[in-house]
């Protein structure tokens, strides 16, 4: 979600195998750089080997061109890599969140053949999607400053796990901001 | 458009090359009923789109029926079974008015409903309930039902097409659901839980296509009914 | 048609079917318009049906889907009148009844899993008032009433067209001129129509249905002669 020269990621930390609860506390946005973050939802053996790729890319990218990537030129990596995978994609959807080099939020949305979808308030991607979506809908404002955008984030994303049996058992948020990344555990219902 | 459903093969076909056509005989005309109860009153909100397929046929359809002063029924889901079933518990209803001489309270149709849904186990209506009603005392309540009569009694539910984004923000806002110690929980009045709900459905006509044209509030309270039409997204 | 082991046969699709019906509620009445086509498949089969019935002097129907189906709703609705005039109680029998009768027996028909495959818009006018009443039941029982209404290719062609022609206080006079050009527009786009239809208009003052008359159209438009792939034009 965006807030005022301030971008936030947050998902929960559950990995389940259909009904049954592996781990409370897999990594699911990973920092790519101190102004951008990738959040991966799906299958998690596809959510890592992505995260390596992007990383070994990321890598190569700076090393060529001597700055770090920016959010939109990532968004478009991410895109490209899932469509070379057309025929038998990975099964991930990714969320690339960032702030350009203005300090203005950047936000997208992909699915899993990289379908780009931009979006300048919220995006949301996982099992309790439509849950998110409805919430954030009703709480985003325009404008926030880093404190609200952290309540709003996390009571979305509590609200909405709540009412998936496939999410939960804690969350994480991270905020950019121009200062830094403040990261912040949330503590969860745990069924 | 018509609905041809889908090809069966016909028993025989060895490999499969005669598709004979089956007639489906449910269909999906969208909507979402709402409720929020209170301590001395309970609204219930829905939505007045009808449609079908990618198509609006209408967008004045009304989900609610009347039960009596203090009870109301409202259902998404299949039009045509909304209506047969609108009907049969009209029907029932004023047949318990002449057996028993005194009005359906809000526990019998709770239960009525879920027999009445139960009958038609194996052919059901294709239709999400919730009823809504003063129970004796007086105070609000409401019941959510699932397609065969499953019910739960509660004082907040959805049902329908925008269940998915508009529970969790009631779940929020009037159980404080994610508070830590439920310190601050808030006794919603009428007006409030009004504006919650008008909120909660403009939210989620933006984000489904099932959701919108206009939203009708049933408000009933020991005054009686009262109905306030809110215009939601046409598009 | 079979539709299964058992030896009793189910409806399963239409083989005769007739197209759109459209209709439009007016200050003082109804109009009903609806081509005088029913299709066999792609074979234009007869051209001269007429797919509107006066049902009472208050209330026209139009049905497009199964011709068949309409025929045996047709005699249904006749023997309900004919048990109305033997009432001989001077109440005129309400569209909005009609209207629920028919959407009950297609209902029954649904749940036997043997529709009547037919899509009916009832129009009609409230004989004390004069008022309108337009609605319509499809096969698997869903009805409503609405100010407009078509069926088929209507909805996607019509329906949008009789949304801005509508005004509260629009009158029928008017409101034929408007299921005029809808029929037209329905008879340039929908493959299985024809030129010749027929208008049926309910007021205070009875139900009428016009003879099958042809419509004027123009195939001189543009856009027709020029064909599609224009660059920043085409024919949709």
């Amino acid at each position: 979600m965006s807030g005022d020269g301030c971008v936030a990621i947050a998902s929960d930390t559950r990995l389940g195998q259909q009904y049954q609860t592996i781990a409370m506390d897999v990594p699911r946005m990973f920092k790519m750089h101190d102004r951008l973050f990738l959040g991966l939802t799906g299958l998690y053996t596809d959510t890592q080997t992505l995260y390596n790729l992007f990383k070994f890319k990321l890598s190569m990218y700076k090393m060529r061109e001597g700055r770090e990537i920016s959010p939109e030129t990532f968004a478009n990596l991410v895109s490209s890599t899932l469509y070379e995978k057309r025929f038998g994609p990975y099964f991930t959807e990714p969320i690339v969140v960032g702030l350009d080099k203005d300090n203005k939020p950047y936000l997208c949305g992909m699915d899993l053949l990289g379908a780009l979808a931009c979006e300048p308030d919220f995006v949301t991607l996982g099992t309790s999607t439509e849950m998110l979506l409805g919430a954030c809908e009703t709480f985003y404002r325009e404008n926030m400053n880093e404190d609200q955008l952290f309540e709003v984030v996390s009571q979305t994303l509590m609200m909405a796990t709540d009412r998936d049996c496939l999410s939960g058992w804690g969350g994480v948020v991270h905020i950019i901001s121009k200062e830094g990344i403040t990261t912040k555990t949330i503590k969860t219902r745990q069924d | 458009m018509m609905d041809f459903g889908t090809p069966v093969l016909e028993p025989g076909s060895a490999n499969g090359t005669k598709q004979v056509p089956q007639f489906n005989p449910y269909q999906d005309n969208g909507g979402t009923v709402a409720s929020i109860a209170g301590d001395d009153y309970v609204i219930v909100a829905a939505d007045t789109r009808f449609t079908l397929g990618y198509s609006i046929p209408t967008r004045k359809i009304s989900r609610v029926l009347k039960i009596n002063d203090k009870v109301m029924l409202g259902t998404a889901g299949m039009q045509a079974d909304t209506c047969a079933l609108h009907k049969v518990i009209s029907t029932r209803m004023r047949m318990y008015e002449h057996d028993n001489n005194k009005r359906m309270t809000f526990n019998a149709v709770s239960q009525m409903l879920s027999t009445v849904l139960y009958y038609k186990r194996f052919f059901p209506y294709y239709t999400f309930n919730i009823v809504a009603g003063l129970d004796d005392k007086g105070e609000g309540w409401v019941c959510g039902y699932d397609a065969i009569g499953s019910f739960e009694q509660r004082k907040i539910v959805c049902n329908g097409a925008g269940t998915k984004l508009m529970q969790p923000v009631f779940d929020n806002q009037v159980d404080w659901a994610q508070s830590w110690d439920g310190a601050g929980k808030p006794n919603l009045s009428l007006e409030q839980a009004t504006d919650l709900m008008k909120d909660a459905f403009t939210s989620a006509a933006e984000r489904e296509i099932t959701v919108g044209d206009t939203l009708q509030i049933y408000k009933i309270t020991k005054d009686g009914i009262q109905l306030e039409e809110f215009e939601l997204k046409k598009d | 048609m079979f539709g299964g082991q058992d030896s009793k046969q189910h409806t399963v699709q239409p083989y005769v079917t007739g197209t759109s019906v459209i209709g439009l509620k007016c200050a003082d009445g109804v109009v009903l318009g609806a081509d005088t086509l029913v299709s066999y498949g792609s074979l234009a089969k007869n051209r001269k049906t007429s797919r509107l019935m006066t049902v009472s002097n208050h209330c026209s129907l139009g049905f497009s889907g199964e011709y068949s189906d309409f025929q045996e709703i047709k005699s249904t609705l006749e023997e309900l009148m004919i048990s109305e005039y033997c009432m001989a109680d001077n109440i005129p029998m309400q569209p909005r009844a009609i209207h629920q009768y028919l959407a009950r027996v297609m209902y029954e028909a649904r749940n036997k899993q043997d529709p009547l495959y037919n899509q009916l818009v009832i129009g009609g006018v409230l004989p004390a008032t004069g008022e309108g009443y337009l609605g319509l039941v499809d096969l698997l029982g869903t009805n409503y009433e609405s100010e407009m209404i078509a069926t088929g290719y209507g909805t996607y062609i019509a329906l949008p067209l009789l949304r801005k022609a509508y005004r509260p206080d629009i009158t029928v006079a008017e409101g034929r001129k408007v299921i005029e050009d809808c029929l037209r527009v329905l008879y340039y786009r929908d493959a299985r129509s024809i030129d010749t239809v027929q208008i049926s208009t309910v007021t205070k003052e009875g139900a009428e249905t016009t003879e099958p008359f042809k419509l004027e159209t123009s195939w001189d438009f543009k856009k027709f002669k020029a064909g599609s792939r224009l660059i920043d034009e085409s024919t949709w």
